[in-house]
């Protein structure tokens, strides 16, 4: 008679805990489970092209002390959760979880060799730190207009979404009054930056001109919470989050598509922890306008000769989709080439870290808002390696990417153009 | 003035000057930062048998470590030198007062010499980096069982057991020249670095090859001061610039050219007819990689998830299929002919030695996914994934032959005490080293991260190497713990006195990372 397997006693051994909710427990096991390794320090060993671009992790590259990255956060973790350390304790303790761009590399590489959820636990530390020691104060505007105003950016309602007036010859339904298949969600940056809002008026004419049946929320958008849930602002995530899911699926739309990296890694994998379900489609709107071009909608006409590199935004690659252990950590990385390599004259090269194994642009996690220096360092870092590549432009497709690398440029030596992809794609048409 | 104000003073004149030596940005002695210096994922820290460091540095060359070292000389406090960080079992602080040395800021490549094929490189560098740029110029370095995340540096000194190191020697045999701080603060400069020269290709002597003393046996484990620059060969590689890999985490599978590269995975009835293949492997001095895998080392490496690796477990499918088998992995190093020569030759081989292949569909699942890490890394933090950690049993390098006796003891112990220790059908790791001139034989399985089990079982461990000692360290000793080994095993063999002596004289005030490589307090 064979003889009984001797299989781990504590079920999380046999089967990850992927549904259970991330309270502390989740928290410890994660932390507990940290062999040390240093994986989450470095870009997978099999994808590592050169010395120079072998990291994957920017705080931890930039801060240099193992406090600096997953691992030491969850060693950090394991010590409050075990009463060693109080989140008092130590005032770089505030540095150590917010100066993170939250962008994922960690979680990514990690998961390459375990099973767990870097980013959520460092999500959960952020809000146990929060509850304990209070938002910090570089957060603070940012945390009252979202409760003032449902924005990130202090801005009042009225001038959410402004864009669309000045363009009312395109006659862009408003949801709140008319039926639409597809709803573009703008985001905040999109909706209430003046140097931003070319990308979407952009967009709105490549959907007009493709006779799409879409609209907008207007000034009646709200965040998608995004910020919110990046800085363990949980409740204020959740009020925002419920809501608009709530709002959408009485819309009756059948696709929701977003040009924010942001609001898109947030729709599509965020809301699936809420009660209340999607009962809608989520696309970023590469991947929609992939479709129309892949079907010969959209034609562009002009040539633009032009060396490109593609930049990555965290949240449309390796945080743009829902955990599964053991399944490929996909995300929206080939319909932005297909796109960029459709365009007549550009020539598309490739930086060494890219896709899942992207360099963060040092833009997400609150470190834009808070830690300046250190966002723009990161994209610095990030623009180095796309002058290494040869091309002249970095394009991308996430409005918080855009700005931080435009502002890390700032007092390089050498220019390196940074571009929307929809607005490359519109100087094509 | 009390103990605890004169403590208190004295950390602070300590850390003025580290702070004086390196610059206040780079010494930290703050509960968030030493908090991340002393886990690990074996028990030290699980059991509460490791504790934090007093200071975190990080000097950046040699001279700012000459300062550093001089430093805990000066106030008698012990330190330890760590590479990459990837684990660090013997680098977790096990006494009061500990200065984490940590090279952050020493991760330069210095050189690499295509024509005499060696790099020059600094400790933070990891083998991935140096692999990268060795591919550009045609030339490779290996890759531990651990993983290429290691330093460099670290694996070079601590003792490399790499899957290539059955063509192009353990990676401790790779070390050139040294640039290396001793624990008294001294700068040893050994092979072509003692003569001022700006190259790093020669590395014996002057006089009595010293490489000896910073390896040992089993590694110094930071115990005989810290290495700052290292010269270590490179070999060629008919491989392509850029290593192949296909898919996405955690899924990833990568295939070298068939033209040079070439994975046979042979089936033996016994471990004995194995062990024999592997020696007529040797013989014919063929092949790149010849490693004996136990069946848990397969699915280790192939899961891509806790339930994946269980559930597979359950159905048996490497258990009915790889048990005593061999992967050999062949290079054309010269030539695709030399390829073809050499599959003749191995063909030859495992008609004569009776082996059978592998089932394709099981070749198939390992070979793309897990075998080439062998040569590029290893992901040996998968061997936690499925119950938290893993423990390994008496480690042995003598011959393949004794390592057949070796690994069966082990498993007969993991079946003794089998529950707690999990499903491991028989761990038997034998790998081929210098042509099968040198084998290697490890017992590793999987247990359940759970502190009572682990404190349970390492006791165990050590009753069974005190037994061991006993007899004369007939079937090698427990895992490699630096001092902890050589404290058993020197007295043996008789070399204690010479270990001893080493770590008085170049370690008077017994800073470096007491109780390594020896323990000589008390």
């Amino acid at each position: 008679m064979a003889k009984e397997m001797l299989l781990p006693k504590d079920p999380r051994y046999l089967k990850y805990p992927l549904e259970a909710p991330f309270d502390q427990e989740k928290a410890r096991w994660i932390a507990f489970n940290c062999s040390r390794c240093s994986v989450c320090k470095w870009v997978n060993s099999w994808q590592v092209k050169s010395a120079k671009y072998a990291r994957i992790c920017p705080q931890h590259t930039k801060y240099l002390y193992d406090s600096y990255s997953g691992q030491g956060k969850c060693d950090l973790a394991l010590s409050i959760i075990d009463g060693k350390m109080k989140w008092g304790d130590d005032p770089e303790i505030k540095d150590i979880l917010f100066k993170c761009t939250m962008c994922g590399g960690c979680d990514a590489m990690d998961k390459n060799i375990r099973d767990a959820e870097l980013v959520k636990l460092f999500r959960w530390m952020r809000a146990e730190y929060i509850k304990d020691q209070g938002l910090l104060p570089e957060h603070k505007a940012l945390a009252d207009s979202l409760k003032q105003y449902d924005n990130v950016w202090v801005q009042p309602r009225s001038k959410r979404n402004a864009w669309a007036k000045e363009l009312k010859e395109l006659g862009i339904k408003d949801l709140n009054k008319e039926k639409a298949e597809v709803l573009l969600f703008v985001g905040c940056t999109y909706g209430l930056s003046q140097e931003l809002k070319g990308t979407i008026l952009n967009i709105a004419k490549i959907l007009k001109a493709n006779k799409i049946d879409f609209g907008i929320l207007g000034e009646s958008e709200m965040c998608c919470g995004s910020p919110p849930d990046k800085l363990g602002l949980t409740d204020e995530f959740e009020r925002l989050a419920t809501a608009n899911v709530k709002k959408f699926n009485e819309l009756g739309i059948k696709t929701l598509i977003t040009p924010c990296a942001g609001c898109y890694g947030t729709i599509r994998v965020e809301y699936d922890g809420l009660p209340v379900k999607k009962n809608f489609e989520v696309l970023h709107v590469a991947e929609y306008l992939e479709k129309l071009v892949k079907a010969k909608k959209i034609k562009f006409r002009k040539e633009l000769p032009v060396t490109v590199t593609w930049h990555d935004p965290c949240h449309m690659g390796r945080m743009g989709r829902p955990y599964v252990p053991g399944k490929d950590l996909e995300g929206v990385y080939d319909e932005p080439r297909t796109l960029l390599k459709a365009i007549p004259g550009v020539e598309l090269v490739e930086m060494e870290r890219i896709r899942e194994y992207a360099w963060c642009c040092g833009g997400g996690g609150g470190a834009f808002t808070a830690f300046k220096d250190f966002a723009q360092w990161t994209a610095r870092e990030r623009i180095e390696e796309a002058k290494d590549t040869g091309a002249s432009m970095i394009v991308t497709a996430c409005p918080w990417c855009e700005s931080n690398l435009r502002a890390g440029g700032i007092g390089m030596e050498e220019k390196m153009e940074i571009k929307n992809l929809f607005d490359l794609m519109t100087e094509a048409l | 003035m009390t103990a605890i104000t004169k403590q208190h003073e004295l950390h602070e004149q300590i850390l003025k000057s580290f702070q004086a030596a390196i610059g206040d940005e780079n010494v930290k002695d703050n509960s968030a930062t030493i908090n991340a210096y002393y886990g690990d994922w074996l028990p030290p820290k699980v059991l509460g048998m490791s504790m934090p460091p007093e200071f975190v540095v990080l000097p950046n060359g040699t001279m700012e470590v000459q300062a550093v070292i001089r430093i805990c000389n000066r106030y008698k406090i012990p330190f330890i030198p760590v590479g990459s960080n990837q684990w660090s079992l013997t680098g977790s602080p096990n006494r009061p007062h500990t200065v984490l040395i940590d090279c952050k800021r020493m991760g330069k490549i210095h050189e690499i010499d295509d024509k005499n094929m060696y790099a020059v490189i600094e400790p933070l560098c990891t083998l991935a980096q140096i692999q990268a740029e060795a591919y550009k110029l045609g030339l490779y370095i290996g890759s531990p069982e651990a993983s290429a995340t290691a330093s460099a540096i670290g694996g070079h000194v601590f003792q490399g057991m790499w899957g290539v190191g059955y063509r192009l020697g353990v990676a401790y045999r790779n070390i050139l020249g040294i640039e290396w701080v001793l624990p008294s603060g001294e700068i040893l400069r050994t092979g072509s670095f003692s003569q001022d020269a700006t190259d790093g290709f020669w590395g014996e002597g002057p006089g009595p090859d010293l490489r000896g003393m910073l390896r040992g046996y089993a590694g110094a484990m930071g115990g005989v001061g810290m290495v700052t620059k290292m010269a270590v060969k490179l070999h060629p590689y008919p491989g392509p610039k850029v290593w192949p890999v296909e898919g996405t985490i955690p899924n990833q599978t990568s295939t070298l050219p068939e033209d040079r590269f070439k994975w046979y995975m042979v089936k033996y009835e016994s471990l004995e007819d194995a062990i024999k293949f592997m020696y007529e492997v040797g013989r014919a001095e063929i092949a790149g990689v010849v490693q004996k895998w136990p069946t848990v080392y397969y699915i280790w490496w192939w899961a891509n998830s806790c339930e994946q690796y269980w559930t597979e477990w359950k159905k048996r499918t490497f258990q009915d299929n790889v048990k005593n088998a061999v992967g050999v992995c062949l290079w054309g190093f010269t030539s695709g002919k030399q390829l073809e020569y050499e599959k003749r030759v191995l063909e030859d081989i495992i008609e004569e030695t009776g082996g059978k292949p592998v089932k394709q569909e099981v070749q198939d699942m390992w070979v793309a996914r897990t075998a080439n890490n062998w040569i590029r890394d290893t992901h040996g933090s998968r061997m936690m994934r499925p119950s938290g950690t893993f423990l390994a049993l008496r480690l042995n390098t003598d011959t393949l032959q004794y390592s057949i006796d070796h690994v069966k003891q082990g498993y007969e112990w993991v079946n003794k005490f089998s529950p707690p220790i999990l499903d491991s059908d028989g761990p038997d790791w034998i790998g081929g080293y210098d042509f099968g001139h040198f084998g290697f034989g490890e017992t590793d399985f999987p247990v359940e991260k759970d502190p009572a089990v682990l404190g349970d079982l390492l006791g165990k461990l050590l009753e069974m190497t005190k037994q061991d000692v006993q007899n004369g360290l007939e079937n090698g000793v427990g895992p490699f713990l630096g001092g902890v080994y050589h404290a058993m095993a020197a007295p043996v063999f008789g070399y204690d006195r010479l270990l001893r002596g080493i770590k008085k004289a170049i370690d008077p005030n017994l800073v470096s990372n007491p109780p390594h490589n020896i323990p000589i307090e008390g």
